[in-house]
């Protein structure tokens, strides 16, 4: 169970995400929206550990994470994907997810076959001896995925994996999802396409201006006036949900 | 397997090579092509698999040289004791310089490690009392094993084999190990790296200062087969760039590929000073002009170094014969 309590960022003057609280039962999957700025970004930043929290606690399971160093945040159970995709681009998409791997199984040969797995799962099998360099970006979302996956958490941040995705990856990526969803992996979700995250996540929360404005099931929060109003123009796009 | 033929071909061939060849010059050419070898190999477990580019690595030779040739002139202990001594202080110089330059990236990193040799080079030309300052250290030579002095080449020519195939079998277990595998993805991307829990920062400094000590037993085994340490020439830059472009030229990253560069570095050194010293003073510098010119050659056409560039023709050959 992922726990924040008043969590807060600032930059100077500047105050990032402000007080926010929410919680991501075990194996649930929680999705974060809000418009550009929101802050989302750099709530997935202090929660995994790459900036501190300048006030409120972070927990994982009961325990403080806050300020915790990122690869012990990862060790702790909870990994993080980049909204702009880092793949080690010289390396292949194998050993990619094997250095994933490695954080949990030591043994290099065990590792490859973990990675092989993840790979299955996350349908890169065509590509795992490819340059993760000279993938499409649809695929990169997926190695990003795949690599964190194969870090065995029990909670993944997964920071906008959807967008940028034609509508046939889009379809695969949510499946893939679903699977883990249904392994019991619990999901944290930032995106843009709302489509896609109304009919993904059981719960979304809504940040406006680094804060929290909403909470709740996909129906009612596209019915939230307030989040309206934060999307201002944007109606359309939840109405096709 | 296959993977290591270039290096038993190099490798074995030095080991025969005192059988046959008895020519002082071209022994003594294969030392120095297997020290620098060894050196720069020393210098790509940092530059080349951790990815931190350090261009003040005369300052772990530098410290290995001092450490065997004081040890040996001023206590009058073994230079194998001084090897120690050296491995120890350029660990823990490593150490310290790794953990203060953790957050410089490229050639800020550089620049700071250029700064850490040139302090050292200002301690060893300055602290006369105990370096005999900018003078220099001749190392007596003791004959015997234990003292380091041999009065062939041939002794050190297995000497210097021994720490060049060394470093290599270090390289190889970089290649296909976790820590290895690690630092691969370190070298990539930081970011991503500790995110998938890889604690960056400890493992860079543990690469950084294994580099060091190696590049410190290089430096005292050199002091002892050159048999004078000169300050403006072990801390120098010069030295640190050469370790570096061994690698770069040869294949950053690739176990052989230091080998590669010194072979070909050195023994182009050693011919272009030959050719070259009957001339007239004016053409002393002339080996550094074509130094330069093949670096330039190398970076624009062959960016990966040889070893990348024939791994990729080899592929591509490959490709070619099963179409």
């Amino acid at each position: 169970m992922l726990e924040l309590e008043s969590v807060t960022k600032r930059f100077g003057g500047l105050t990032a995400v402000k007080e926010v609280s929410l919680r991501a039962a075990p194996g649930e999957i929680l999705g974060i929206i809000g418009p550009n700025g929101a802050g989302k970004t750099t709530l997935f930043n202090v929660i995994s550990g790459f900036y501190a929290p300048d006030g409120g606690h972070v927990r994982l399971d009961g325990r403080d994470i806050g300020g915790l160093a990122p690869h012990l945040v990862c060790a702790r159970g909870l990994t993080r994907t980049f909204q702009l995709v880092k793949p080690f681009g010289n390396l292949s998409v194998l050993d990619n997810v094997m250095i994933g791997a490695l954080t949990r199984v030591h043994v290099v040969g065990a590792a490859r076959e973990a990675a092989r797995e993840v790979i299955a799962v996350c349908r890169l099998e065509a590509f795992a001896d490819s340059r993760a360099r000279s993938l499409p970006i649809g695929l990169r979302k997926r190695l990003e995925v795949a690599r964190a996956l194969a870090t065995r958490p029990r909670i993944l941040l997964l920071d906008e994996v959807m967008s940028g995705l034609n509508p046939t990856e889009l379809v695969e990526m949510i499946a893939i999802l679903r699977r883990l969803h249904g392994e019991g992996l619990g999901l944290v979700v930032i995106e843009h396409i709302m489509a896609a995250m109304m009919r993904l996540a059981q719960r979304i929360v809504v940040l406006h201006h680094g804060e929290k404005i909403a909470e709740g099931r996909p129906e009612e929060i596209s019915r939230d006036p307030r989040v309206v109003d934060a999307y201002l123009g944007e109606e359309f796009v939840l109405a096709d949900a | 397997m296959r993977r290591d033929l270039p290096a038993l071909v190099l490798f074995g061939a030095s080991a025969l090579a005192p059988l046959t060849i008895h020519d002082g010059f071209l022994l003594d050419s294969l030392i120095l092509i297997l020290l620098w070898g060894a050196v720069s190999s020393a210098w790509n477990i940092a530059g080349g698999y951790a990815g931190q580019v350090s261009l003040g690595h005369s300052a772990f030779f530098g410290l290995g040289a001092y450490s065997a040739a004081l040890l040996a002139t001023r206590w009058n202990q073994s230079p194998w004791l001084g090897l120690l001594v050296g491995a120890a202080l350029a660990t823990v110089a490593g150490l310290v310089i790794g953990y203060l330059a953790n957050r410089l990236k490229g050639p800020y990193f550089g620049l700071a490690t250029i700064a850490f040799s040139q302090v050292l080079l200002i301690l060893a030309s300055r602290w006369r009392a105990v370096t005999s300052g900018s003078e220099g250290i001749p190392v007596p030579f003791r004959p015997g094993l234990w003292t380091l002095g041999f009065s062939s080449k041939v002794p050190w020519v297995y000497l210097v084999l021994t720490l060049a195939v060394g470093v290599y079998l270090i390289s190889r277990y970089l290649e296909t190990s976790r820590p290895g595998y690690q630092l691969a993805g370190v070298r990539e991307d930081e970011d991503a790296a500790e995110a998938l829990g890889i604690p960056c920062r400890r493992l860079k400094v543990t690469a950084i200062a294994a580099s060091a000590a190696v590049t410190s037993v290089c430096g005292g085994l050199w002091a002892q087969y050159v048999g004078f340490v000169d300050p403006f020439y072990v801390f120098s830059v010069d030295l640190s760039v050469r370790f570096a472009l061994n690698s770069i030229i040869g294949g950053i990253g690739t176990a052989i590929g230091p080998f590669v560069g010194s072979l070909l570095i050195t023994s182009l050194e050693i011919y272009l000073r030959a050719t070259f010293s009957d001339f007239k003073a004016g053409l002393v510098g002339i080996y550094l002009i074509i130094y330069g010119c093949l670096l330039i050659v190398v970076v624009r056409f062959v960016p990966q170094g040889l070893v990348g560039w024939i791994g990729e023709r080899a592929r591509a050959m490959g490709r070619y014969a099963r179409a």
